[in-house]
């Protein structure tokens, strides 16, 4: 599988959508549904399959910007490729 | 607090074209006339949709054999839950998945019985496998979300690598590996489907390997066999606890197989609210929480992450509801396991293969 670089264009996998509003915003998927932390939860509403993940780290960037701007690119990719595996996202 | 239920289970109806040899569907079935109405499962649907329910998984026998199963799933998607089709793939066709897709489907899960398709129709009763690779390529074809259901036992397992690939063939998101658990007729057929140990921890190297080199491409989900645990597992996520069942008659239980117990009542939809049944109800108030847990669960520190295990369970292998799960190997009982297990690994019971024959299995009939 390619590895995520800044030209791919992350999206919730086929059969994952969303459900609920605000703070009881849940992601459904086959076999479960999760409710995530806000960070998690801010990083996964960018990937609507339009954005680039070079524009989401910018993003993130620009939300976060108190946090360490290598570590959030590190902990946006950990957290998709640790979703594809789960098949919950694609890219 | 009692927490609200996530999923339930909508057993829509118990007919159905095949007739596995290891079907969890209870002895007694519900027969074709005693079935919910449309009516009746869409006030079903809404009512789980208050009570906090994310996921409806239309289940059977067979849901396709329900001619309303396009209105069935409608009104579940229209209550914004998220619709499973659980089957068989035997009554589908590319303009009935078309119409099942646009009715809000949200993922189907297909099974098989096999790689080899003399073997998976011994198996299944009926000579279904090759239909079920048709239905694949035409769910794969749909873009719908899809997974490949493999229910593996004694007389399948030496066949692992060979239904992996055949499944990754058909190109599903997801790989569901389900080693038989023994309840309905499987519990009927349990001396010939319970693995051998060397197939289990074969099978068990064998998906792991799948799991790393598939990553990413197909998700592999594999149930583990809870004879050969140490542990048992957290039946439906402890009684009442996450989801219902709901039986094509409209009785609500917390398992697939709890109307084994004798003189327990299991409240019908028809008749009482949902979130009654879910709060108030004695059959659901039975084994929730920790008051009915005899020793050693009681003072074990896993007792709230499984539950004592397996209430049907416990009460088929000792005939005590309360008693620990027999598959603990904390539990009094656990010699009943092993028992089976010391049957099932000896070389005699190894020698006596089957040779497809059907009078080899006890076949789920159809109801009445």
């Amino acid at each position: 599988m390619p590895d995520l670089n800044d030209a791919c264009r992350p999206r919730l996998a086929t059969g994952c959508r969303w459900a609920g509003n605000g703070e009881n915003r849940t992601l459904l998927f086959p076999e479960g549904a999760l409710r995530l932390q806000q960070t998690a939860r801010a990083i996964l509403e960018l990937c609507d399959g339009e954005r680039t993940f070079g524009h989401i780290v910018q993003e993130l960037r620009s939300t976060y910007s108190a946090s360490d701007p290598v570590k959030i690119r590190q902990d946006a990719t950990a957290f998709l490729e640790r979703l594809r595996n789960k098949r919950l996202v694609d890219f | 607090m009692l927490e609200t239920p996530l999923a339930i289970i909508a057993e829509i109806t118990h007919r159905c074209p095949l007739h596995c040899a290891y079907c969890s569907n209870p002895l007694q079935m519900a027969s074709p006339t005693s079935e919910l109405s449309t009516r009746d499962w869409e006030a079903v649907f809404e009512q789980s949709a208050e009570l906090g329910v994310l996921h409806v998984h239309l289940s059977g026998g067979e849901p396709l054999a329900r001619e309303d199963l396009t209105q069935l799933v409608n009104s579940a998607h229209s209550c914004g839950l998220y619709t499973n089709l659980i089957t068989s793939g035997i009554g589908l066709s590319a303009q009935r998945l078309e119409v099942l897709v646009k009715a809000g489907l949200d993922h189907i899960q297909l099974s098989f019985q096999d790689s080899r398709e003399d073997n998976a129709n011994w198996i299944a009763g009926a000579r279904a496998h090759a239909r079920k690779l048709e239905i694949a390529a035409l769910i794969r074809k749909s873009g719908l979300a899809f997974t490949v259901n493999m229910v593996v036992h004694r007389q399948n397992l030496s066949c692992l690598d060979e239904m992996i690939a055949l499944a990754e063939s058909l190109m599903p998101e997801r790989l569901e590996i389900a080693h038989v658990q023994y309840y309905g007729w499987a519990w009927k057929n349990l001396d010939a489907l319970l693995p051998t140990r060397e197939q289990v921890l074969t099978s068990l190297e064998t998906i792991a390997a799948a799991q790393k080199r598939l990553a990413g491409k197909m998700r592999i989900d594999a149930v583990v066999p809870d004879y050969y645990a140490r542990f048992p597992k957290a039946c439906m996520g402890g009684w009442g606890r996450r989801q219902l069942l709901i039986d094509p008659a409209g009785r609500t239980l917390p398992c697939h197989a709890a109307t084994v117990f004798p003189g327990l009542c299991f409240e019908n939809v028809r008749e009482r609210p949902l979130e009654w049944i879910w709060q108030e109800s004695e059959s659901f108030q039975k084994f929730r929480g920790q008051d009915w847990m005899p020793e050693p669960c009681r003072s074990c520190d896993r007792r709230t992450d499984d539950f004592g295990g397996c209430r049907c369970q416990a009460f088929m292998m000792t005939g005590n509801a309360s008693a620990t799960d027999p598959v603990c190997s904390l539990a009094p009982s656990h010699n009943l396991i092993e028992e089976h297990l010391a049957q099932v690994n000896s070389k005699a019971h190894n020698q006596s293969s089957p040779h497809q024959s059907p009078e080899f299995w006890i076949y789920r009939p159809q109801p009445k």
